[in-house]
């Protein structure tokens, strides 16, 4: 406590020229952050469960389960009641209540941090602001849905059975409060600056915010309300209580995932796809210079189009193709051998020749529609920058090495964070139809998707399992865009996706 | 400073209120302790059952007054005329119940799949169900409603004809939940091989194995190139075999279940609930010898385990003969193929069950009926389907189409579709409700004479074991929730270890079964087998399989 | 310096041609051996294997598919909807989307990119999807489910996005606003104009998606009048491998099923139209050439 005393009287250096009532405004913030943090603690309960012996009673718990229960819940172990008393019903919005919990924690700290140490952006005051004001619209949020959840869990019990403590409604005031302080502290802030907020931004560039709006719709039906389904992952799924109200089973289906060899796959899938975005890159760019170089008009259409077919070929029919040259008796390469005087080969017996054969395939597959991408770039540069090269005295190779391909990069870049973010998953097609179930290949051809669907494909109700699956490849994508988005914004933010 | 201090201490004090104010979480059981103990388990059940008695009361008189639109989901593809006989039938329905039908096809895309969303979104009401899609699990799980209590209360007489040992059949957990058909049939596994080439080289009738080595032998010698066997992993992707060769050994062992029981068990039919150990066995051993004498002598091709071609292998003559995933109506299938392709080829057939005197009957939940759980009109869904199979001419119209447009009976009463094109506008059991067959009214095909004869022998022969006619695998309704990810890793272990064993595409057989035999163990094969041999052997005790 | 040059460009040339050759060879081979495969008798397929030139010459696999012709039509005609309203409305809602988050002056621009970003790694899976649509929704059955789904994807707006920073350089936007241009006249005045190739590129892969679907067929159709051309050919491949196993466990009737040679033929079908309109779109990549580097 005596640190974070002497953090605070130091992080006030900086509000000396401010004007007085200012400083006591962030100030009292920061205290409000605190004791929100204090009192996010584990072990001060926000609900506490009244009525027990009827309560329990009501929902069939018995004596063995309610040892493992408590009388009040904070929000990171409510989910241990929903689990320990069967209450799957309760499971989705305890699990919301969480990560608001995290949120509003993690803000909060962020605020209390900026204020100890005094960390100041380019604009003054006003990133501290806002994440202030973040801070106490989670807090505020929180609380509010908390009292929502009890509402909700009495409804759900049909009787009175958790009541909020008063911890949630004093936070919830308090938050309320300093949220409108650092809004007016903003307000002055931003005069300073000529900044504006939300508000005035939609004023302002409305055509904007308008145009925006389908898409707006298109994401919440497509991608945002879905994705409540994450909650699946942690429940086992069963019929008679349908999606939402399946028993809660917390990290039980990744148990699976780790059970499984989950090292030789992840490290298959991320090999995989490294030599398919590296290799698949490089060769697009190459191919599309070449075809971007073609002066005759008649071949630099052909080829594009003959480059483009492999496409459409559908992984069913790629499958009775390479089966057909590869297979052991008459396939078209052993008749090539031994015609040859060779001896033949047994590819479907040798793991070896599949990581070349796949990549191969894959290579010949999206060549020509990943390189429509990089020619389009090539096409879209002004030609005046290759005059001027040309002028210089530069030949071919140079005007390629010092105006296309620095011109290409930006493209090349966001196609590559994009990669990134799917590492995990899988060409999947390609993998289940040139392997099939041939399980001696599966040491250095079995991918991440490759393996669930295997395991999920058996069983009915692996509603969990798939969804645990999702989500490992899902956080471990995104933890790698994120750093190298943030690599990548270091060294030149133009280039960066977010 | 001084201010600055005073207000973190009112800070600190204020969090300390609320500290009280929270009190810390001590275990509910104390409290439990403290108030009187309450008797949980009494007070539900008791709050239950009046519920539960009201509502079959309710039931016994069908309101019919609102018209009601029932969805019937169904696999596979619709027919070109669905919309005619749907209204022909809607017709009918309305004026009795009430009711519509609408069915709802799943098509074989990704079928599995959508069959469980289908359930998890509940807008069907009827669904057809089935044991290869799950149906014991689905049930436990509780996909479907129970028709216990609605089967005596609105439709008797569906429960008449279907009967009570074939709803009995379809008891999981000791409840109704599906009506079966009522059409008993014999699906029984077996060779179908060519039997002209047989009876032009003078070959054995492959009977037994040594039968079946010394046939495909006379046909390599005497027809050089001629393709022998295309034997794949497809039928063969469940626990019990990994690679389609291995069914032959059927020809050897008199067990419960074609290839046997899960994880390596066996049992014979006579004694089910005497469960042995045959992967660690030195039987296994030997056939699988057996399998790399017959991969190295050529049978089948080295790269078998991707093979892709098997679909119409037997009808273009690739192969001589056909061991896995056969049945009397695949034998059926290929004499018409032969007769319209290749008049010259013949086509024989030999039930493994004939040799091991193991034949039974096809399973009831083969081809079921259920209602969705969360359907809005179950009583009037169960009304329908009563009427669907015990009507006979609604029968008839669901399950051959309209009389005069879509067949036509001749005068040996032989069902023939008055359809030119292809396909069929209005196919035989067009709606694919295989699971409304009823045994009365299924009109006979051309083809269904040899079938019916196979059958006659079948049943006969089922009558002399010990057991006659019972399909007792197929009852068993197996519940690995305790060891779902042990079962993963073993099916894993299959794919990966015993494919190769089985399709003897390995160097050293010795090596290759330890190599498999300690996989499984590692993969933990041992939690599998406990767990499904205590399950295996309460049923066997329950039904008296001993 | 003069001669340095063109020997250079030559051995570029040389190579250029070369490798692309070699390319298309390899590209197209396979497809000739599908569309070779597709015209020979089916047995002769199965027990010689495939060819570059089709021998036992027969059309039985095109009849085959076109037996009901007015049921491959309907496909076809669903298709062809499907592509032209999903790519037009797509088309203009990625467009816009791409202008506003290449626009510096607004505020939240990296914001919106970062939402939109999320949706292409995170996900809640099929199940809910599904039911968004089937049940919240109750789209089950309709055209909508089945183009409203693929209008737009994070991908595509992002490309738009670079394709719009990389044409449209910010001063000519600037001075256009100073002269008093609003987003809509900068937007249709300036942006699309110089847009082609992005505009070309993001309308292909869009069509090329709906064109090459069967998935929201297969999810969301309930009667064959709704299905795209590509579930329509992959339905009838599904069907073989499924009554094959159905007819294991009851007995049932089995049609004719699809045969080795049928496969191919689906194969040329699905793709001719596709093939035959591609250089239609090729002309916006090809166009800018000439005023390009290699003039002379």
């Amino acid at each position: 406590m005596k640190e974070k005393i002497k953090g605070l009287s130091r992080g006030n250096q900086f509000l000396n020229k401010e004007l007085a009532n200012r400083k006591t405004g962030v100030f009292l913030t920061a205290a409000v952050s605190v004791v929100a943090i204090i009192l996010s603690l584990p072990f001060f309960s926000w609900i506490s469960i009244v009525n027990i012996p009827a309560l329990f009673s009501k929902l069939s718990i018995t004596r063995e389960m309610a040892e493992n229960l408590f009388q009040g819940y904070s929000l990171f172990n409510l989910l241990s009641f929903v689990q320990e008393s069967k209450q799957g019903s309760l499971g989705l919005y305890a699990m919301i209540l969480l990560i608001l919990m995290a949120a509003a924690l993690y803000f909060n700290v962020a605020y209390a941090l900026k204020i100890a140490f005094n960390l100041k952006g380019n604009k003054g005051n006003l990133g501290l602001y806002a994440t202030g004001q973040t801070a106490m619209l989670f807090e505020m949020i929180a609380t509010a849905a908390t009292a929502g959840f009890v509402i909700f869990a009495n409804y759900k019990f049909g009787m009175t059975g958790m009541q909020a403590s008063p911890v949630v409604y004093i936070l919830f005031l308090l938050s309320l409060l300093s949220f409108a302080a650092i809004k007016l502290l903003e307000a002055e802030e931003r005069a300073l600056y000529k900044e504006h907020g939300l508000f005035r931004e939609i004023q302002k560039n409305w055509v904007l915010f308008l145009m925006l709006v389908p898409t707006f719709i298109y994401f919440m039906i497509n991608n945002y309300l879905p994705m409540l389904g994450v909650y699946y992952a942690f429940t086992s799924f069963n019929f008679r209580d349908g999606l939402w109200a399946s028993p809660f089973i917390g990290f039980k289906n990744f148990d699976f995932l780790v059970k499984a060899d989950l090292f030789r796959l992840t490290k298959n899938t991320i090999l995989y796809n490294v030599v398919f975005i590296g290799l698949g890159n490089a060769l697009q760019i190459v191919f599309a210079i070449f075809v971007s170089q073609v002066t005759v008009k008649w071949f630099k259409k052909a080829s594009q189009t003959l480059m483009f077919m492999p496409y459409f070929v559908s992984f069913v029919i790629l499958k009775v193709l390479v089966y057909n040259i590869f297979e052991y008796q008459y396939g078209l390469i052993n008749n090539i051998i031994t015609s040859a005087g060779g001896g033949k080969i047994d590819f479907y017996n040798t793991p070896s020749y599949w990581p070349v054969l796949i990549t191969l395939f894959y290579l010949w597959k999206n060549i020509g529609y990943g390189m429509v991408v990089y020619l389009a770039t090539i096409m879209g540069i002004d030609s005046e920058y290759y005059e001027a090269a040309k002028v210089d005295g530069a030949n071919i190779f140079q005007q390629i090495w010092y105006i296309t391909l620095p011109l290409v990069k930006p493209t090349f870049i966001i196609l590559l964070l994009y990669a990134l973010g799917s590492i995990m998953k899988g060409q999947f097609e390609l993998f289940y139809q040139m392997i099939g179930n041939n399980g001696t290949l599966y040491n250095v051809t079995d991918i991440f998707d490759t393996y669930v669907y295997r395991i999920t494909m058996t069983q009915p109700l692996s509603i969990g399992l798939g969804t645990a699956a999702g989500l490992y490849q899902s956080v471990f994508g995104f933890a790698i865009v994120i750093l190298t988005n943030f690599l990548v914004k270091r060294k030149n933010p133009e280039y960066a996706l977010f | 400073m001084k201010k600055k201090r005073r207000l973190v201490s009112i800070v600190l004090a204020l969090t300390m209120v609320l500290t009280m104010a929270g009190c810390g979480s001590k275990s509910a059981v104390e409290s439990l302790n403290e108030a009187a103990p309450a008797e949980t388990t009494d007070n539900s059940t008791a709050a239950e059952a009046p519920a539960a008695a009201e509502e079959t009361t309710e039931a016994a008189a069908l309101d019919t007054s609102e018209r009601v639109d029932l969805v019937f989901y169904v696999m596979g593809d619709a027919p070109v005329d669905e919309i005619a006989v749907e209204d022909a039938l809607n017709e009918i329905l309305l004026e009795k119940v009430n009711a519509t039908i609408d069915f709802q096809f799943s098509t074989w895309t990704d079928f599995q799949q959508k069959y469980s969303l289908e359930l998890t979104a509940g807008q069907a009401d009827l669904i057809y169900v089935a044991n290869w899609l799950n149906y014991g699990q689905l049930a436990t799980s509780g996909a479907f409603e129970e028709l216990d209590d609605l089967l005596n209360t609105v439709a008797p007489a569906l429960k008449d004809t279907v009967g009570e040992s074939n709803l009995n059949m379809c008891r999981v957990d000791g409840k109704v939940y599906a009506v079966p058909c009522s059409w008993a049939e014999y699906t029984c596994n077996g060779v179908k091989y060519r039997e002209d080439l047989r009876e032009k080289y003078n070959l054995p009738v492959p009977d037994s194995l040594e039968n079946f080595e010394a046939y495909m032998l006379g046909i390599k010698e005497n027809a050089p190139g001629q393709g022998l066997l295309t034997v794949t992993t497809e039928e063969s992707q469940g626990l019990l075999t990994a690679f389609d060769a291995a069914w032959i050994l059927n020809l050897k062992y008199p067990w419960v279940n074609a290839n046997g029981l899960p994880y390596g068990l066996a049992s014979n039919y006579d004694t089910p609930s005497d469960v042995y150990d045959y992967w660690y066995s030195d039987d296994f051993t030997d056939d699988m010898k057996l399998m790399k004498k017959w991969a190295d002598l050529g049978f089948w091709s080295k790269s078998a385990l991707s093979d892709t071609n098997d679909s119409e292998a037997y009808k273009s003559g690739l192969c001589v003969a056909e061991i896995a995933g056969q049945n009397p109506n695949k034998q059926i299938a290929a004499i018409k193929e032969f007769e319209k392709e290749q008049p010259d080829w013949k086509s024989e057939y030999i039930a493994y069950g004939e040799i091991t005197n193991t034949i039974y009957p096809g399973h009831a939940t083969q081809n079921g009926t259920a209602i969705v759980r969360g359907s809005k009109n179950p009583e009037r869904a169960l009304k329908v389907l009563e009427l669907l199979m015990t009507d006979e001419s609604i029968n008839r119209l669901v399950q051959c189409g309209i009389e005069g447009t879509n067949y036509e009976l001749d005068a040996n009463g032989i069902y023939h579709n008055l359809s030119t094109s292809i396909p069929e506008e209005f196919p035989y059991e067009g709606f694919n409700t295989w699971s409304l067959r009823n045994g009365d009214y299924k009109l006979p095909q051309e083809t269904d004479v040899i079938l019916n004869q196979m059958f006659d022998k079948y049943e006969e022969l089922g009558s002399k074991t010990k057991f006659p006619n019972v399909n007792i695998y197929n009852g068993f309704n197996e519940n690995y929730d305790a060891y779902q990810a042990e079962r993963t890793a073993v099916s894993n272990v299959m794919k990966q270890y015993l494919a190769p064993l089985q399709a003897g595409l390995v160097d050293d057989v010795d090596a290759a079964v330890e190599e498999f035999r300690q996989k499984m163990t590692d993969a933990g094969i041992e939690v599998c087998r406990d767990g499904f041999k205590e399950q295996w052997e309460a049923y066997c005790n329950e039904y008296g399989y001993k | 310096m003069k001669i340095k040059k063109n020997t250079s460009t030559m051995i570029f040339n040389i190579i250029t041609y070369v490798m692309l050759t070699f390319g298309a060879i390899v590209c197209v081979f396979p497809f000739i051996i599908i569309v070779s495969g597709s015209l020979t008798n089916n047995t002769t397929i199965l027990t010689q294997g495939y060819s570059v030139l089709p021998r036992d010459i027969t059309l039985s696999a095109y009849r085959t598919i076109f037996n009901a012709p007015k049921d491959i039509l309907q496909a076809y005609k669903m298709t062809f909807y499907y592509t032209i309203v999903g790519t037009a409305i797509g088309l203009m809602m990625i467009t816009l989307t791409g202008y506003v988050i290449s626009r510096r002056e607004f505020k939240y621009r990296n914001t919106v990119s970062f939402l939109i970003y999320f949706t292409s790694i995170f996900g809640g899976g099929m199940i809910p999807w599904y039911l968004m649509y089937a049940n919240v929704l109750n789209m089950k059955g309709s055209t909508f489910a089945i183009w409203f789904p693929a209008l737009m994807s994070p991908f595509l707006i992002i490309l738009m996005r670079t394709f719009i920073v990389g044409s449209v350089p910010e001063a000519i936007t600037e001075s256009a606003k100073i002269d008093g241009a609003g987003h809509l006249t900068i937007f249709f005045k300036i942006v699309m104009p110089v847009l082609k190739p992005g505009l070309a590129t993001v309308g292909l892969f869009l069509a090329l998606g709906y064109w090459n679907d069967w998935y929201r067929s297969s999810m969301f159709s309930t009667s064959s009048k709704t299905w795209e051309l590509q579930f329509y050919l992959y339905d009838l491949l599904n069907a073989t491998t499924a009554l094959k196993q159905m007819a294991q466990s009851t007995s049932i009737s089995t049609a004719e099923l699809p045969t080795q040679s049928v496969k191919l033929a689906m194969a040329v079908v699905a793709t001719g139209p596709v093939i035959l309109f591609y250089p239609f779109v090729q002309k916006f990549f090809v166009s800018g050439i000439t005023v390009g580097a290699v003039k002379g």
